[in-house]
């Protein structure tokens, strides 16, 4: 398989950063960043749709268990993947894509990339506060929540992204 | 035929996720704070040591204030026992009623989450430690935190009172009427107080404690301070903010509470209910 020890350790760091830093963060009820998801964004650009839906299963499962949120993360972390194949057909090219490589500011080109994560981590984080609040009270205490969340897990997956892809070809 | 297949073939990744969806979102819509603590009792079994070593780096950066506050507590109490020996000296009764009633056991806060609308507390104090659901957490000045919802051997998980789940009574020191304490899930520093007589003797500032109707607490544990009131929609009772008296999100020590006569009051509510029904 393509990098699959670079991809292993990439797994393991981004759960592990989750369950054991992110989660553990106190610093506000608005401030709840969800960073697991890079690795569902720095997969291939070549895997195949269902084989990223499987890893999304996978990642969202074992953030589940870790964090008992029972089917939580696994909703959106599924929508995320999901979302991927489209998302990059529609930034990247379709030819572009079929092409490979790991996606990253040298492969995508700067504006692409950044167009790309940023949309998906967005996403994934939209579902997940959608499904976890599922309440129309406190409205602009939600949105608060969602934007700080989503703005402090796109700049930490951001972080994530310019790590792993520093010592890697764009192919 | 051939064309089944081949609509599959184009769209078996979209079938595929959209079980996988329902699947979810049906186990997610059936679960309860109790499934998402039995989850976390699972899983702190594989992440509770690393938990344990990552929580002991926090309090080592928070010894000096926790000291201090364990002084001024040690001090407070001795102070109670005083009092105590000297009534206790001259009433049988008294002992033997408070020989009895609850059992205490220390523990420590090894993951304690805020900022989620269901926060739970993991504690390394578990069932070979006495530890069994049902228990109260008390800050370790006796301020109600929440309570044991499942315990592994070695570790607990309790329901924070930051949990959009959490219910307990609370009622106004000096007065008699009680009210149900919620948190609605916005500031990890204040939590609710519903249906609170309009005849209720309320004043901004007044103490709020617990009123030791639930099974989890005893009664007179301090929760925090009214800081507004207001009536109601029916206009028959009060809708209260309380601000905690404990700072939730710096809290490392907890003090865990069994009521031991819990198990004989729930089996003879059931037994009453039982022969009510019957």
């Amino acid at each position: 398989m393509y990098r699959t020890g670079e991809y292993i350790l990439l797994f393991a760091t981004s759960v592990l950063l989750q369950i054991f830093f992110f989660n553990e963060l106190s610093l506000s009820s608005c401030f709840a960043p969800l960073v697991y998801v890079a690795f569902i964004i720095l997969l291939p650009l070549n895997t195949a749709p269902v084989w990223v839906l499987l890893s999304g299963l996978v990642t969202g499962v074992l953030m589940d268990l870790t964090m008992g949120t029972a089917g939580l993360n696994t909703i959106a972390t599924l929508a995320a993947a999901y979302m991927r194949q489209p998302l990059l057909n529609l930034i990247f090219g379709h030819n572009n894509v079929r092409e490979g490589g790991v996606p990253s500011e040298s492969r995508m080109g700067r504006r692409h990339f950044v167009y790309y994560f940023v949309s998906l981590t967005v996403l994934h984080n939209a579902v997940f506060f959608a499904f976890e609040t599922f309440t129309t009270a406190y409205p602009w205490h939600q949105l608060l929540r969602f934007v700080v969340s989503a703005a402090a897990s796109v700049l930490f997956v951001w972080a994530l992204t310019r790590l792993f892809t520093s010592k890697l070809s764009a192919r | 035929m051939y064309r089944l297949i081949e609509f599959l073939r184009r769209t078996y990744v979209t079938i595929l996720f959209v079980i996988l969806e329902i699947v979810a979102i049906s186990f997610y819509a059936r679960s309860t704070y109790y499934t998402q603590a039995r989850l976390l009792s699972r899983a702190n079994t594989v992440t509770g040591g690393i938990s344990t070593a990552i929580s002991d780096i926090g309090k080592y950066f928070s010894l000096g204030r926790e000291n201090a506050l364990l002084t001024e507590r040690v001090a407070q109490l001795e102070q109670e026992l005083t009092m105590y020996r000297t009534v206790m000296a001259d009433s049988l009764a008294i002992r033997e009623a408070a020989e009895l009633q609850y059992e205490y056991i220390p523990a420590r806060i090894v993951s304690n989450s805020i900022n989620r609308t269901r926060n739970f507390m993991t504690l390394n104090r578990g069932l070979r430690d006495g530890v069994t659901t049902d228990m109260a957490v008390l800050s370790p000045s006796g301020e109600a935190v929440g309570y044991i919802l499942a315990c592994s051997e070695r570790y607990s998980v309790a329901l924070s009172i930051l949990n959009t789940s959490f219910r307990t009574g609370g009622k106004i020191v000096g007065d008699d009427y009680s009210g149900s304490i919620e948190w609605d899930g916005v500031n990890p520093h204040k939590v609710q107080m519903h249906e609170l007589s309009k005849y209720a003797d309320i004043k901004v500032g007044a103490e709020v404690v617990t009123s030791g109707f639930s099974h989890y607490f005893p009664a007179g544990m301090l929760i925090g301070t009214v800081e507004s009131f207001e009536l109601d929609r029916t206009q028959t009772s009060y809708d209260v903010v309380i601000r905690l008296a404990v700072d939730i999100t710096k809290l490392y020590n907890v003090v865990l509470v069994k009521n031991i006569g819990l198990g004989e009051a729930v089996q003879l509510e059931e037994e009453a209910e039982h022969k009510i029904y019957d």
